[in-house]
């Protein structure tokens, strides 16, 4: 095949990364949709003009969410993208694959689609991109069969996503894995059938280093922590100093709430000020240890800028623990949050967004989480405070 | 009253509406329950669920927000359904 000529698009195979066009090329050598997707991304390059359309009625029967349908603007010249329907795969927790179980995502999609794949994308999901509306239904029935299900799109719950967790993470304070699962397991429904006012998201980071950025990105974002102080090996820091670490610019000077202090020989934490960030012990990792009791922080309404800006999480439940036995409470605490927002939010409006509008007060008494100092965000901006009347009774 | 009756009367309703307003699937339940007060939100959904279950109703996407709507004749000829 390789019908276009892509001076434009090989520029970005210059250098020593890896190239999406490269792969995008390898693709089209044997698959016609991958060779016309080069094509349309090329004339785009020249054009500074986009060709997607995206939207519109498809999926899979019964379901709702998962196939994001996409069509070239320009069929005729294109026709190989003239259909070119992403499609969501549900991730295994913490993104664990066997290579055999690659294969046959991979055997099947070449098959179907276009044989190009995204993983991950910022979603979480394992991203197959480019199929045609005709496919999707055999599509979805060999995956299925195969235990393979159709990742949230549209205005539905979003596949739950989170960090390898305990499997491979000694800094892990939760089951992160095991939470994501549980969760994906527990909302199904609100998964595959898109009833919600927009989009909602949850992430498990198993500590602050929040690799799934669920701070920044998640609706709903649990990120372990933990209760007690930092247990210090003072032996083992002393081998970090005599190996050429600089302790006082590498940890003390960098800690966010100076609670650190090193006196050539022994750090010493106040714990009391520590924010729990995770920097001390990512740096040293032998001579610092979380403290013994761990949990989760609960926060909620964060979101990328799409339709308004991005916001960052804010803390809802400074600290619930996260035994297997408490995965109901999570799911319970999930479903009430849900439950306000989807009352009270317009349409594509996110959690943070209604936050903002009404205040966290409403989503605390609609939860029943008593307020609580860690979850002051900000200092306030304006003078003027509304008691409820429940605020004289007390 | 009997599930095929609440079947009927959301797919009048997303008749009626065609063209009009997108519905959510949240604002034909709200719509049902407040014509028949003995009704519960429980009912409805599943009353809706079983719908789409079967294509008579389907969900569609645009500007990036879902709704429930009565699929085209097109679309029932791609999952053979006519």
């Amino acid at each position: 095949m390789a019908k276009y000529d892509t001076p434009m698009l090989d520029e970005l195979e210059k250098g020593p990364w890896p190239s999406f066009v490269t792969e995008i090329k390898k693709a089209a050598k044997t698959n016609k949709m991958s060779d016309d997707e080069l094509g349309q991304l090329e004339k785009s390059f020249q054009t500074k003009r986009g060709y997607w359309k995206h939207g519109g009625i498809v999926g899979v029967l019964g379901y709702g969410s998962g196939v994001i349908g996409r069509y070239s603007s320009l069929p005729e010249e294109f026709p190989g993208v003239a259909h070119f329907h992403t499609y969501r795969i549900n991730q295994p927790s913490g993104f664990f694959y066997t290579s055999a179980a690659l294969k046959e995502i991979c055997d099947i999609w070449d098959k179907y689609g276009s044989g190009l794949t995204n993983m991950h994308g910022s979603t979480g999901d394992l991203v197959l991109l480019g199929t045609t509306t005709e496919a999707l239904e055999p599509l979805f029935a060999e995956y299925s069969s195969r235990g393979w299900d159709l990742g949230g799109s549209g205005s539905a719950m979003r596949t739950p996503s989170c960090c390898v967790g305990m499997a491979r993470c000694e800094w892990a304070n939760i089951d992160a894995m095991g939470i994501c699962n549980h969760m994906t397991q527990h909302f199904q429904d609100e998964l595959h059938r898109p009833a919600f006012p927009y989009k909602f998201k949850i992430k498990v980071s198993g500590c602050a280093c929040d690799c799934v950025a669920a701070i920044a990105r998640a609706d709903l974002s649990i990120i372990g922590t933990w209760k007690g102080n930092i247990r210090i090996d003072q032996a083992e820091v002393k081998k970090y100093a005599d190996g050429g670490m600089d302790i006082q610019s590498e940890i003390i000077d960098m800690c966010p709430t100076d609670c650190m202090s090193y006196d050539g020989g022994e750090i010493k934490i106040n714990d009391v000020q520590c924010s729990r960030c995770m920097h001390c012990i990512a740096k040293m990792t032998k001579a610092l240890r979380q403290g013994e009791e761990k949990g989760a922080t609960v926060l909620v309404g964060s979101k990328a800028p799409i339709v308004v800006g991005s916001l960052i999480s804010w803390v809802l439940v400074p600290f619930i623990k996260c035994d297997d036995e408490d995965f109901e409470k999570l799911t319970e605490l999930t479903e009430n949050i849900i439950e306000w927002w989807d009352d009270n939010a317009k349409p594509r409006e996110r959690l943070g967004e209604l936050i903002e509008v009404k205040g966290m007060r409403p989503l605390l008494e609609a939860v029943g989480v008593d307020p609580q100092p860690q979850q002051v965000r900000e200092p306030r901006k304006d003078p003027f405070f509304f008691w409820a009347d429940s605020d004289f009774e007390k | 009253m009997e599930q095929k009756e609440i079947q009927d009367e959301i797919f009048a309703y997303l008749e009626k509406m065609k063209g009009k307003k997108k519905l959510k699937e949240k604002d034909v339940i709200k719509k049902i329950m407040a014509d028949h007060a003995e009704l519960d939100k429980n009912t409805v959904k599943t009353a809706l669920r079983e719908m789409i279950n079967v294509g008579k109703i389907m969900y569609a996407y645009g500007g990036g927000a879902s709704s429930v709507e009565i699929p085209s004749e097109e679309y029932l000829k791609e999952k053979g359904l006519i």
